[in-house]
């Protein structure tokens, strides 16, 4: 397979005036800023080839947004190189950004006075894309995203799921080859989460698009991804498939079970109980030991159980526990 | 690409336009300064000043209308534009569209400008009409040349505007920086009273600064305070002042891009 995006040896540094405390300290800072050079992303290499969904995980601050930026041309790296499609973005951002779909989670492209589906009209023009493109398009996406019960909805009325369907569907428009998408479920509901995945994985099997994403997610990344960039204080970490870094990271999960009663024979051989407070048990399992399904099964044989939830461990506390690097 | 700017500009204009309580209060404002401004120069006619390079009440009349009119229609929000963008991390998404930003922001700019007219200049002329009568031009000639100095005006106003808003790139707080400037302009354009009444040397001084060609230019050229010949030499240092800030906004831009800062995640 080609690679569509190759880098190497990435770095970005920043300077940061370091402000003192109190009005002795904002004086000083006033005539004598004291610099300090922080290198955000710290020589990094991968390359990504066409119609993979890389998942591009880190705890915050580890530089995946800055990488990010960089790979759109918004930012420009210190040193270290950036190929989209064999162009640099930072040499020509305007060729390169006609290829690329950009959503950022936290932010919208769309325009806030404007209807949404105005928006995309205005989209249409900067991307001088063709009636007949643009239709077929709008037509997908408004029947995969549901956009048609808003889309005559002025930006700023939009709920917060409906904001992030209408920037997907904004990215999309100009038939990108390559989508990044920075935190594309944040803040979303189950249904809104889905209804996401389940348009990421359609373009990628349909159309071959590349999907770079960065999230928080553990879920977005075990249904999305089939590989996985790990960056921990600017540097890359890990690189390869999926199922094996996500076991690596984070092999177990946790069973909390609310009994109605109190109750003695509490074990079970392929669960370890690390918590216990009144009718509460915390289990921890290994997912490759036993499925959450067959312990939960076992367990309410024996136990008098009131309620119980499956908790998936957090990715980035993962990353930190096996990354620790200071 | 022009398909795109013209869909900016209209959509501005079509925003605009419904914002009906900014359209009151813009006008009421508008129109105070107006009434205010008039009365001081008839007070000042009233008590015998001696009139300066024969400029009579009726002139300085048209002049204040016309002056407070050309200051709703110059709509330069490119500044603020940059300067909000950079400050919250907007302007990422910008960046990201195969497009030039500052010609995003001129067309926005112009949609705004388009909108004044409708809304703005003429309720105002409507009542300075009233009041005052017609604020009529000097001649036909003078006005044919009021409309592109005006033109021109605008463009100088615009570039020192989108160069003041590219500080923002380098110092994230700009603060009252677009205030100081716009003070600047308001005086030393002649916009609030013509520079012709200033000392010597500030008036010398000015012709070497791009603000008196901003007001004092189209409004001297419409009341024919400023000759043809004379008007079409102005008209040539506008141009030049154009030129002038056009390369520096273009070099500031190149250099701005490499130092960008992007706030938050």
């Amino acid at each position: 397979m080609e690679a569509v995006i190759e880098v190497n040896d990435l770095v970005k540094e920043y300077i940061i005036v370091q402000k003192e405390n109190g009005l002795r300290g904002a004086l000083k800072g006033l005539l004598f800023p004291k610099k300090k050079t922080v290198r955000g992303v710290d020589g990094i290499s991968f390359s990504i080839a066409q119609g993979e969904i890389v998942g591009y995980i880190g705890p915050n601050g580890a530089g995946k947004s800055t990488t990010i930026k960089m790979l759109t041309g918004i930012l420009h790296p210190t040193s270290g190189t950036i190929k989209v499609c064999g162009i640099s973005p930072q040499a020509d951002r305007k060729s390169v950004v006609r290829k690329l779909g950009v959503v950022f989670g936290q932010r919208t492209q769309l325009y806030w006075d404007l209807r949404l589906g105005e928006s995309f009209e205005l989209l249409r023009r900067i991307y001088q894309i063709d009636n007949s493109v643009f239709e077929e398009n709008m037509a997908v996406l408004t029947d995969v995203l549901k956009l048609e019960e808003f889309i005559h909805t002025p930006v700023r009325q939009l709920s917060l799921g409906q904001r992030m369907r209408g920037d997907i569907a904004a990215a999309m428009l100009h038939s990108p080859s390559i989508l990044f998408l920075d935190e594309p479920t944040i803040g979303l509901d189950a249904d809104a989460k889905h209804a996401i995945r389940h348009f990421i994985k359609e373009i990628n099997r349909k159309r071959g698009v590349t999907v770079i994403l960065t999230t928080h997610d553990l879920d977005d990344v075990e249904q999305l991804c089939s590989r996985l960039v790990v960056v921990n204080h600017g540097k890359v970490v890990e690189d390869g498939p999926m199922v094996s870094l996500v076991h690596k990271l984070a092999p177990h999960r946790l069973l909390v079970v609310e009994l109605q009663q109190p109750f003695h024979d509490l074990e079970h051989p392929s669960a370890e109980i690390i918590k216990q407070d009144g009718l509460k048990i915390w289990y921890q399992f290994e997912k490759s030991r036993i499925s959450a399904a067959q312990l939960i099964s076992e367990l309410s044989q024996k136990l008098p159980i009131q309620d119980l939830s499956v908790k998936e461990p957090d990715i980035e506390d993962a990353i930190r526990e096996v990354y620790k690097t200071t | 690409m022009l398909q795109a700017y013209w869909y900016i500009t209209k959509m501005r204009l079509i925003t605009s336009l419904t914002y009906r309580f900014e359209v009151f209060a813009s006008v009421g404002t508008n129109l105070i300064l107006m009434l205010a401004s008039v009365f001081l120069w008839k007070a000042a006619y009233g008590n015998g000043t001696e009139q300066v390079q024969a400029l009579t009440l009726q002139d300085l009349t048209t002049y204040t209308i016309l002056s407070i009119m050309l200051a709703s229609v110059f709509v330069c929000d490119v500044q603020d534009t940059i300067y909000s963008k950079i400050r919250e991390g907007q302007i990422v998404t910008d960046f990201y569209r195969p497009i030039p930003l500052l010609a995003c922001y001129l067309a926005d700019d112009i949609g705004g400008m388009l909108s004044s007219m409708v809304n703005k200049v003429i309720p105002l002329f409507i009542f300075a009409a009233l009041f005052f009568g017609v604020p009529w031009p000097a001649s036909p000639l003078s006005f044919l040349l009021f409309i592109p100095s005006c033109l021109l005006s605008y463009a100088i106003l615009w570039l020192l505007s989108a160069l003041i808003g590219l500080i923002a790139f380098w110092v994230m707080e700009l603060g009252n920086m677009g205030m100081v400037k716009d003070s600047i302009v308001r005086v030393l354009s002649g916009s609030i009273v013509p520079l012709w009444f200033f000392p010597e040397s500030i008036q010398t001084i000015s012709k070497f600064l791009p603000f008196q060609y901003t007001y004092q230019t189209p409004l001297g050229i419409y009341i024919g305070n400023i000759g043809v010949r004379e008007g079409l030499m102005a008209m040539g240092i506008q141009l030049i002042w154009v030129v002038l800030l056009y390369v520096l906004l273009a070099a500031g831009w190149r250099r701005s891009k490499s130092k960008t800062l992007i706030q938050g995640g």
